[in-house]
């Protein structure tokens, strides 16, 4: 199995390597490639990459992505198209949406074509009908607890941002409580177009959910999934599933 | 509004003999009451003439005492938030004591310690002529999200006018507010540093201005160090004022100047108090006192060789130790701290943010951007985690290669400390989280622990230590003050 991290000198915020590391650790024979700035993606050059990874980065960097993404936005369109594999936490998949609208400042210092100060706008590469919403004043903490088919997903949002389709793209995981991607109760989080799946989730989130990364693996065409340490990863994984159905348990911090 | 204003003055003014009489500390009681009659109390109250801030993510704290304490004794007193917090309610409680009830401000210099997630609601009103900042790093991902987003809210709201006292050895916040006058401070190559990064933090990888790769020339850990770009002229900028020749065997160093360069004693032997010592002496240049001035006045501060409080049970310590649960990057150079102590050691982590705890579950992304590893040292032979959130921190350890045996998870905190292994000359340390739940119950455990091994070994009592200072001021089960 081989995986592509996107630009992980700047895609690395809130533990989300950690997802890597555990595949990489559960995946005999598993091959990581680090694809940085000022090089072309492998999953376009080299045609052999099982799973594209981007994890979460900063308001500035999501722009520096998108100039050096953009490029290519025709061909990671055809990959998508053609059931290229991607997995994006937190606010990774927005650079593949249409635009990010700011509700209060823009909280950046670049201003390349694709930003409109006046409108407080930016243009992101624009291969899903989505628009991003964000609101730098506002952060959103919460819990979240959902279902990927009949496995409970465990997990954590602390973001500015929500998304809004424009288009009938389904969920990555059906929403038990908890902030959708739309940021209301209910509705579902993330999305999966193909094998494109992204979720506002951040941080370990295969480390959070052993039994969803098993599975996960196993749809990327993973054989012989051995995660390691993984009772003490169960014992976490289910205490923390039973902590979540607590009804009297907030979901939404502050 | 004034009116508003004088009677949130007063009844706040009030507030403070009847806390006294009902024997409650509640040292930002009065700010918060000042605030909620009058939300631009900030704006109308008096200000002293001079006014120093120190913000940043770690070691303000620290650093505002230093200066606090520096200026006294210059013989200046000054108006401070040190027993409050450093948040909008402790900066008015803070002022409110400077002023009397006609709004006639008593001081002439105020030293505030001002937390950088609160820029907007204090910088408006507080208009600082001097701020050091500290650094900038990852801090509370729920609360700060990044350190990038903390400079831009630094840039938004600092004034113009303020003279910016900046770590050079920081290049996330070095550059903050381009057009303010500025004077740098660090710290120079160390025998120690290396260019690889060894830390799971490496927040500054590229260059910001063209985004090719920087090159450090060297690292003290995670960004902080030296770096150019190797595409562009970006670069770490040169010192006004840095520390050399650290010497800890003999506590001193050499400071140098523009035009000086004198031998200073080191008034504390953690390290990152090197770098708030270096931001004190670059702040009291920039006040107008002499080199000859200031090395007078240090030379009488009691320096500080104890790394951790702790308690002495025959051949064996009991350490307590304050962690910056939530922050990963301080955490770290606390593992960093504890593995650098000699001999060995067994460690009982009550870092679980009981605060958040008590309505919600603690985000636990952060242990995921800490330095685990660097507990995975033949020294540490034994590591007890406690409670539901103990379940994560013993999977980080596995995952970080701790070997599984050296582990031990029990659920009630009381059992925590009867898992440690009663060895001659071992060091105990108990680590607990900054909010006051974690902070209470990691101090009681700490007493606990030094009594149960004095029992059991028979060692007599120890002469009564001075209590650490309960942390004041947490804001929603998250603790600001570093």
């Amino acid at each position: 199995m081989k995986i592509e991290i996107l630009y992980p000198e700047i895609a690395n915020l809130f533990g989300d390597l950690a997802n890597i590391k555990y595949i990489m650790a559960s995946t005999p024979g598993c091959k990581v490639v680090g694809t940085d700035l000022n090089t072309k993606p492998a999953f376009l050059t080299e045609g052999d990459v099982d799973l594209v990874y981007m994890g979460t980065m900063t308001e500035n960097n999501q722009i520096v992505a998108m100039e050096h993404l953009e490029p290519y936005k025709d061909e990671i369109r055809r990959a998508i198209e053609s059931g290229q594999r991607f997995l994006m936490t937190g606010n990774a998949f927005e650079i593949f949406c249409n635009e990010i609208k700011d509700l209060d400042d823009m909280p950046i210092n670049r201003f390349p074509e694709r930003v409109n100060a006046e409108t407080k706008t930016t243009q992101c590469l624009g291969i899903f009908d989505i628009t991003v919403k964000r609101a730098v004043m506002h952060r959103l903490n919460s819990l979240y607890l959902g279902k990927y088919g009949d496995l409970d997903v465990v997990g954590f949002k602390s973001i500015f941002t929500y998304a809004e389709k424009n288009t009938d793209i389904p969920a990555l995981f059906e929403t038990t409580r908890g902030p959708g991607l739309d940021k209301a109760e209910g509705t579902g989080e993330g999305i999966r177009y193909k094998n494109f799946m992204a979720t506002y989730l951040t941080g370990p989130l295969m480390v959070l959910n052993p039994k969803f990364m098993i599975r996960f693996l196993i749809e990327c065409g993973g054989t012989n999934i051995k995660p390691p340490h993984m009772g003490a990863a169960m014992a976490a994984y289910e205490q923390r599933v039973e902590e979540f159905k607590r009804e009297n348990l907030n979901y939404i911090y502050g | 509004m004034k009116f508003r204003f004088f009677i949130a003055l007063i009844i706040a003014k009030l507030s403070i003999p009847a806390l006294k009489i009902t024997g409650h500390n509640a040292t930002d009681f009065p700010g918060k009451v000042a605030l909620k009659i009058c939300p631009d109390f900030l704006k109308y109250v008096a200000k002293p003439k001079k006014i120093i801030a120190v913000t940043g993510t770690n070691g303000k704290t620290s650093t505002a005492n230093l200066v606090i304490d520096m200026l006294k004794r210059f013989g200046v007193v000054t108006l401070n938030n040190s027993r409050g917090s450093n948040i909008n309610s402790g900066i008015s409680s803070a002022l409110l004591n400077g002023v009397n009830i006609f709004n006639h401000e008593k001081y002439e210099t105020a030293v505030l310690e001002m937390d950088e997630r609160s820029a907007a609601r204090l910088f408006p009103y507080v208009k600082p002529d001097y701020m050091i900042v500290t650094n900038l790093s990852r801090d509370s991902i729920m609360r700060n999200a990044h350190p990038e987003y903390i400079r831009w809210l630094l840039e938004k709201y600092v004034p113009k006018t303020t003279k910016l006292v900046l770590n050079a050895d920081d290049l996330m916040s070095c550059y903050m507010l381009p057009n303010n006058e500025r004077v740098y401070f660090g710290i120079e190559k160390l025998p120690t540093d290396t260019v690889r990064c060894y830390n799971l933090i490496d927040d500054l990888q590229i260059c910001p201005k063209c985004d090719h790769k920087l090159k450090y020339e060297y690292r003290r850990y995670s960004n902080v160090g030296r770096a150019h770009c190797t595409n562009c002229d970006f670069g770490s900028p040169d010192y006004n004022y840095s520390a050399g020749n650290v010497d800890y065997e003999n506590m001193k160093f050499t400071f140098r100047g523009p035009d000086f360069e004198t031998e200073l004693p080191i008034i504390d032997d953690r390290f990152v108090n090197l770098y708030n010592e270096t931001a004190l002496l670059t702040l009291l240049l920039q006040l107008g006192y002499s080199m000859d001035e200031i090395k007078d006045k240090l030379g009488t501060v009691e320096v500080v060789k104890t790394r951790f409080n702790h308690e002495v049970v025959g051949t064996m310590k009991v350490y307590n130790v304050l962690g910056k649960g939530l922050n990963a990057f301080a955490e770290s150079r606390v593992y960093e701290t504890i593995v650098d102590q000699p001999g060995d050691k067994e460690l009982i982590m009550f870092i679980n943010d009981l605060g958040l705890a008590a309505h919600w579950s603690e985000n636990i992304s952060w242990i995921y951007d800490t330095d685990f590893e660097t507990l995975n040292v033949d020294s540490i032979k034994k590591i007890v985690v406690v409670g539901d959130r103990g379940l994560d921190y013993q999977l980080r350890m596995l995952f970080a290669g701790i070997p599984e045996e050296k582990i031990v998870h029990v659920m009630k905190m009381e059992d925590a400390i009867k898992q440690v292994d009663i060895v001659p000359n071992m060091n105990y340390y108990v680590l607990y989280g900054a909010d006051p739940g974690s902070f209470a119950l990691g101090n009681k455990q700490a007493k606990a622990l030094a009594a149960m091994l004095r029992e059991k070994t028979k060692e007599p009592a120890p002469v009564e230590q001075e209590a650490p200072e309960v942390p004041a001021e947490p804001t929603d089960g998250e603790e600001v003050r570093s």
